[in-house]
This record gives C-alpha cells, structure tokens and sequence, in this order.
C-alpha cells in the first residue's frame, strides 16, 4: 500500500495512513513515507540511477565508468546488501563459495576490456578446456575438446589458456569484489549500500522543470533521487520492472538445483580442466572444477529429491554424488528413497555397475561444510528490456535454466550491450533514458537471450524423457554432432559467445531479425513496445497501467523488493 | 495518424507536369522574381502544416520517428566536418544556431552534446516551438541558463552578431530548404550569422526521380513512413546546384557533402556518392 502512497491526493494519504497505522509496522514501510511527503527539497538529479549491485549491475556501472564518453553520466547504485561487509567477508572466505558460475571467453573479454578482469582474484578462478557430456538413459556422449585454433604455428602446437579455453569457473563473490575494487580505482559514484528501495513513482511537474515522466526512487534512507534512466539489475523478483509495468512470462520447471561444493581425489584432466555433465531424467548433474581439486556441484532434480540431499549426512550426500555421474538412473531413484546409508548401496551396487571410466569425474572425496543449498529452477523472459527511462539487466530481465551455464552471462551480455548503446546516446546527445536511446538494447539483446532461452528450454524437456524415441532421437542426435566436428565447432563458438566485445559492432541482419521477432512478439501479446505509463494516455493502453490507487497493489508487490535485495533468502542461480 | 490535408488525388501526374511545364529548376526561380518581403522565406502552408504535425512530434512511434532516427547522422557529418579542418575542430566548447528546429530534435541534442556550449533554436511556427519548449522542460540539464534557447521567429528577425567573432560556430538548417519557397535569399540571410572558420551546415533532399518516387510515392503514398504532405518535390534541390551556389559565395569554401538513405527496419545509412539519390547533408565553411 506504502508503495503508491505518494501519488494520492491528500484526503487519500491521510485516510491510508491511519489505516496502515492500524497495521502492524513493516520494516520495508517505516515512517520514511510520511518524512518524504513533507519533505520540501526536490530529488537529486541522476543520469543513471542503478537498482541492484550483483555481477550485472555492477559490470554496467564499470563499463560505463571505463569508458571515456559516459565516464562523467552522474551514477547512484542502490544495493540492499552493505557491499563493504560483503567485500571483507570475501577476504576472510575459508574453501569457496557455493555460488559460481562459468564465465564464458565472450564474458571474460568484456570485462578486460573494461578493466574489471585483473581486479578478480586470479588465483581463485579455473578455466576449464574440455568438456564430457553424456546421456544417462543411453550412455550416448559428447566431448568438447579444445577448438585447434588456426593461429597455431605448427599441428600439435599446445593449446593456450585464452584460445582454447572453453569457460572459466568463478565464484559469484570473487567477480562482485573485483568489480567493486574496479569501480573504487574510478571516478566515484554514488553508493547507496545495505539500502533499500521504499518507492519508486513517477516525478511531478514543478516550476523549473517537468519530471513527469522521472522515475523518482525514495531509498529506505528516505533520499530522494530522479532517474533519467532507472536500470533495474534487481533480480527476478525487480521491483524496476514491477514498476514499469514490463510483464515477465514463463514457467517454473518443478526442479530445484542443489549446489555444493567439493573436494574431488585428483584434480580432473590435470591442468587442461574438464567439466563433466551428465543427464538424468530428473535434469542434469553438473561437476565444474575450481582450483586444485575442488569442484563446484549443481545438481538439478526433484523438489523431493533436493530436500533429502540437503538433509543427508556428509558421508551419503558425498556417495550419492559419485552414483549420480555412474550408477543407472533406477538405482538413482531407488536411493532418493532413503534417508539414510546411501554410501553401503553405492559401495555394492558400483562395482556392478559398468560405465566408461573416461567419461565420469575422479571421485568426490568430502564437501565443503553448510555449502549444500537448493533453489527453485524457473525460466522467464521479460516481454521488453526497457520502457520510459527504465532499462532491465541480467535477471532482472530474464531467467533460465542453468543446464549450459549461460545465466550470468547473458546478464554480462546485457550490461555490454547497453553500456554501448549508452555511449552512443551519449556521442548524438540523445537522452539515454529515451526510447531513442533504448530500443537498440532491447532490438540487441532480447532476440539472442530468447534463442538461448529457447534452446536450453528445449534441452531441459528432451532430457527429462526416460524412454521411447525421445530418447533414441537425442542420443542419435548427441552421437552425430560427436562425429561432425564443424557443427560441434559451431555450437561451442555459440556456447562461448566470444565474438561479442565491447563495441563490437552486431551485424545488421541479427538485428533486423532481432527487431522483426521481438515486435512480433509483442503484437502477439497486444501491445505497443514503448512502455508508456505518462500520465493521461495511460487508459490507452491499459497493460501498462501503473496501479496507483492503494487496493490496486497485491500485498505481494512488496515481497520482491525484500527478496531480490536480500540475496541471502533466495540465492541467485548458480551457473555451470 | 492526422492527415494532414485533404488526400489529393495519386501524386504521379503532379510531378510529371510540373518537370514537363516547369523547365527551370526551382532553385532559381527566385533570381527573377522581386525581393521577397522579410517574413516571406517562410510559406504560411507550410507553417500550417508543421503546427499539424507538433503534438506527435516527441512520439518515439508517431510520424516524426524517422526524423530521430536521422538525427545521430547529423552530429557524425558535423563532427566529420569539423576534423577534416582542423583549424576548426579546436577543444572550445560551441555554440550553435538552429534555423527551423521544428519540435527540438536536433536542438536538443546539440544542447546534451557535451561539446556544446549553447544553442539557441528558431523556428516561425509557434506551435512547434511549444512543443519544443514543452518538451525542454522535461530534461533538467537542458533547463540550465543558456544551454537551450528557443524563438519563435524567423531568421530575419534575429539580430547580426556586432562583430563576426560573435558569431555562432555551427549554424544548422535540417531539413528546411525544401520547405522554403525562395531559399537563395533564406540561405544569404543566414550567412552573416557564422563567425569565422564556422561551418553552416544542411540537409535537404535531391530534385531526382529517385528521390521522388522514395520521398513522395513510397513515404508518403504507399508506405506512410512520412505524413501525406509534408514534401514538396519541386521545392527540392540537388547537391549540384548547391555545389554552384557555394562556390559563388565570397568568403566560403570547403564544401562537404555526405548522402544518406534510409532502410526501413534497419534505420538510416550513409551510402558513398548517393547526395543525388535523395537526402544528403551538405556545409560549408566561412573562411577564417
């Protein structure tokens, strides 16, 4: 209710505040409201106003800092978490942490460039060369080995980190650090760390300027700050978006994914690394090297089956992530149904059971303690990436399966992309919040997060099949691109999304497709991609309405601010 | 979509006859006829038509979307302008004079640049110059003192600078000379406005069958890109005969010209050699 408090009119605000008195207090609504209403000064004026200071957030406001036309854009980033206490608890981190992610060469290129990638902790981060994916119904495999580049002086010369490199696993933690230490080496931005987001509203029109169509943010500090454009990097649940009106649609997939982090008997593949993916029937298990012998784990599977992996002693938990890369998909499920004493059933059934000793991990040894933690696994896509002076980043703006790891880079993709169209606003003098200015970053982006999105969908529901021709059709399909080298080149290149730099100049035909598509889309949903919540042509076009009056507002409205600020209540995916 | 006159019937035979009828180009009508009256560079049609047209003006999807979208074009010609000569590229912040700057879009750009000292922008249809100043006032930045100056008024009422120091750095004319009934005596009243070593710089669109069948037939007719109208092919005039005109001009020289083309679905491009197929940017520089 708190939410639109500000634009009623007086009788109105005052009717609901006495009946929000009656409520018991909430943090999130406190008494900042009513100090705002009185507050005569106006808001502080920003260029870029930035909800949200995970990976995605934080890459754009470096990339913006790093470059010499935006260098000087009047920047605020709003984080819920104090970014300080999160900077020294990385410092003081003993083993890793379970939140990784695999930074594709196309992520770890845009961060070069923009000067963030020396600030990350080097000696806490693994690429990894190789890649075993196998079915686990059928046994059909593939392999991703690394691509001989053409620059080679001579056959057989050995491969190089940087050109072969298939992905490198990082912690979550460790890439926000080095950003953070990154943007305290530039020009200062406005940090407003362990803040909230109260409200956002659009600005009123007063004598020296018109800021109806401003999103004005009240932080939980009760400041003000006007918004030329408003990036929402805050998360699945954005309250940015929430209030753009921006729909996001998809489905949630009925699977958890549990994260763990282990400690392997030998490192896997020696110093060219190798990832190991296999897939069962309740979705796949992913074991992603991190430095010296250990691994990172996500494991996506039944809601059942995540709760009684959390709750298993260390010794079972531990055999039953070694019988998930070897043991057949029945003993797997027969296991599932234990509490307890999966280590005996794994130490018997083993032996007899035959599988390719090349394609499974070296064996999991022990488990990082308290690191074992589930999330729900959801796929959705925002219909637009940006309306009136508000743009969305990372996942925020999209959520996808971590099946190929391409989570966090799509967001990194994301905050290149707009960075760049940013820049070039800036270089022609359009308002970077204009339309003008952001329809580019939707026309670049959303086509190609939708085909990932699609893509990886797809993978999901082909492998959760346990028999019949759907499993025939993948396992021809796995053993075929096995043999085609080119066309496994063609899909690693698109994996590893390297031709994408900063700067870099999208041919115009994806574009143009990318455009087409994306207005398709939204014709077939009825509505205009400009998001136009002014005032007075709102009834136009009711979707997007911003509700205003209090009973519009579902009291759930307010759960993702605290949700998606709050990062320890729902971690964020963590991507292989 | 207003319409903004009444629809006239199919456009072919307009153009035919008037190059049948009409063997001097338009350009130079003017040479025979009186001097024109001060207010009279700027035709009360047109004016009309423009006032039509000023409450879409700032609608990313409304019938002025291709006019942005040409926009980031034009700061790429001045700037290509300016570093080809570099006695004229120096760090000092410009100022500039917009003649004819409709509902603000290049104006305000020009006033975000952050090489921009300040603009100030005319334009006779007091309409258009509500809507730019409306719109003005949605950005601060373009609120501070000085940086974006509108009048309603024509080129003739604006005083000459007392000295040719005074003089503005960039003197732009977008899209206005079709628009103008005699545009040589527009254009010298502009002249005296440049200072030294500053550039005045236009687009306009080539008198050609290319650029009539583009500008009037497709955008206009079949297509509706632009509203029914807004172009009066005649009034059109070719980069040659622009060309002939700079080069008569004492104290000018360093024609530049750059044409341009717009793809639908993909936005406007610049095509080498291709000022005669339709619009094109063209400046010249006052000798310093």
């Amino acid at each position: 209710m708190s939410l639109r408090l500000l634009s009623l009119p007086c009788e109105a605000r005052a009717l609901a505040l006495k009946q929000l008195r009656a409520v018991p207090a909430r943090s999130f609504w406190s008494s900042t409201a009513s100090q705002a209403a009185t507050k005569p000064s106006g808001p502080e004026i920003y260029d870029v106003v930035c909800v949200g200071g995970g990976p995605a957030g934080l890459s754009l406001l470096s990339a913006l800092r790093s470059s010499k036309s935006t260098s000087h854009l009047k920047i605020a980033l709003i984080e819920g978490q104090d970014l300080n206490k999160s900077q020294q608890q990385y410092g003081s981190i003993t083993g890793y942490s379970n939140r990784c992610s695999s930074l594709t060469p196309g992520s770890v290129k845009f961060l070069t460039d923009i000067g963030a990638w020396q600030h990350v902790n080097a000696s806490r981060v693994q690429p990894y060369h190789s890649m075993q994916v196998w079915d686990g119904v059928s046994g059909s495999s593939i392999t991703f080995d690394p691509q001989p580049t053409r620059s080679a002086p001579y056959p057989g010369y050995p491969p190089t980190n940087t050109s072969s490199t298939i992905a490198t696993m990082t912690e979550n933690a460790n890439l926000t650090s080095g950003l953070f230490t990154h943007l305290s080496t530039l020009p200062p931005i406005d940090i407003h760390s362990s803040t909230r987001v109260e409200n956002i509203e659009l600005g009123t029109e007063t004598e020296e300027a018109d800021l109806s169509s401003w999103p004005i943010v009240t932080l939980s500090s009760s400041k003000q700050l006007a918004a030329r454009l408003l990036v929402g990097a805050d998360g699945q649940n954005s309250p940015v978006r929430t209030f753009a009106g921006i729909p996001s649609r998809g489905w949630d997939y009925g699977r958890m994914g549990v994260v763990a982090t282990m400690r392997l008997s030998s490192a896997p593949g020696g110093d060219a690394r190798i990832a190991y993916q296999r897939f069962l029937p309740t979705g796949p298990v992913a074991l992603l090297p991190l430095p010296g012998d250990m691994a990172s784990l996500v494991w996506s599977t039944t809601p059942a089956n995540a709760a009684l992996l959390k709750l298993l002693p260390k010794e079972d938990f531990i055999a039953m992530v070694n019988a998930a890369f070897r043991l057949l998909p029945v003993d797997l499920a027969y296991m599932h149904t234990l509490s307890s004493g999966q280590a005996e059933e794994v130490a018997w059934r083993e032996p007899n059971t035959s599988f390719s000793h090349m394609q499974v991990p070296p064996k999991v040894v022990d488990v990082q303690d308290g690191s074992v933690a589930p999330f729900p696994l959801k796929m959705r896509h925002a219909d637009t990436y940006h309306g009136q002076r508000v743009a969305l980043i990372g996942d925020a703006a999209h959520t996808i399966h971590p099946l190929a790891g391409q989570g966090l880079n799509q967001g990194l993709g994301d905050a290149a992309a707009l960075a760049s169209h940013i820049e070039k606003a800036v270089n022609v003098g359009w308002d970077v919040g204009s339309s003008w200015a952001l329809e580019g970053y939707t026309a670049e982006q959303w086509i190609k997060n939708n085909a990932m999105l699609g893509v990886v969908d797809k993978l999901h529901k082909v492998y959760s099949a346990e028999s019949g021709p759907v499993v025939w059709g993948r396992s021809l399909g796995l053993d075929l691109v096995d043999k085609l080298g080119g066309l496994k080149g063609w899909f690693m290149r698109q994996a590893a999304g390297g031709k994408r730099g900063r700067g870099h100049k999208a041919a115009w035909m994806p574009r143009l497709c990318g455009r087409i598509l994306h207005l398709k889309q939204l014709k077939s949903y009825n509505i205009r991609p400009h998001i136009n919540n002014r005032r007075g042509t709102v009834e136009a076009n009711p979707l997007y309405l911003t509700p205003r009056s209090p009973v519009e507002v579902p009291q759930s409205s307010f759960q993702p601010i605290i949700l998606s600020l709050n990062r320890t209540i729902t971690p964020a995916p963590i991507t292989i | 979509m207003a319409t903004i006159r009444a629809v006239r019937p199919f456009a072919l035979p307009a153009p035919v006859r008037q190059l049948i009828l009409s063997s001097r180009p338009a350009f130079y009508s003017t040479a025979s006829s009186p001097a024109p009256p001060p207010q009279s560079t700027v035709s009360e049609t047109e004016v009309s038509h423009f006032s039509d047209l000023a409450s879409s003006w700032w609608d990313p999807h409304g019938p002025s979307r291709i006019l942005h979208l040409m926009n980031p074009l034009r700061h790429t010609f001045i700037q290509r302008c300016r570093s080809r000569h570099p006695d004229s590229a120096s760090s000092e912040k410009l100022r500039y004079l917009d003649v004819g700057c409709g509902g603000g879009i290049f104006a305000e750009s020009a006033a975000r640049h952050p090489q921009t000292k300040s603009v100030t922008a005319i334009d006779p249809t007091p309409q258009v110059i509500a809507v730019a100043q409306k719109h003005q006032r949605t950005d601060p930045r373009l609120m501070e003192p000085g940086r974006l100056t509108y009048l309603n008024t024509a080129i003739e009422n604006i005083p000459l600078p007392p000295t040719p120091e005074q003089g503005v750095d960039i003197l732009t004319c977008f899209e206005v000379i079709e628009h103008i009934r005699h545009p040589r005596p527009f254009l010298a009243q502009l002249l005296p406005h440049v200072k030294p070593g500053g550039w005045l710089v236009m687009s306009t669109i080539s008198r050609t069958w290319t650029s009539w069948f583009t500008t009037k037939l497709v955008a206009e007719d079949i297509m509706g890109i632009v509203p029914r109208g807004t172009h009066d092919w005649n009034q059109y005039i070719n980069v040659e005969e622009m060309k002939a005109w700079a080069d008569k001009l004492p104290g000018w020289g360093s024609p530049q010209s750059m044409g341009v083309i717009y793809v639908p679905g993909v936005g406007w491009r610049e095509v080498r050699n291709s000022e005669s197929w339709g619009n094109y940017f063209f400046a010249i520089k006052k000798d310093a």
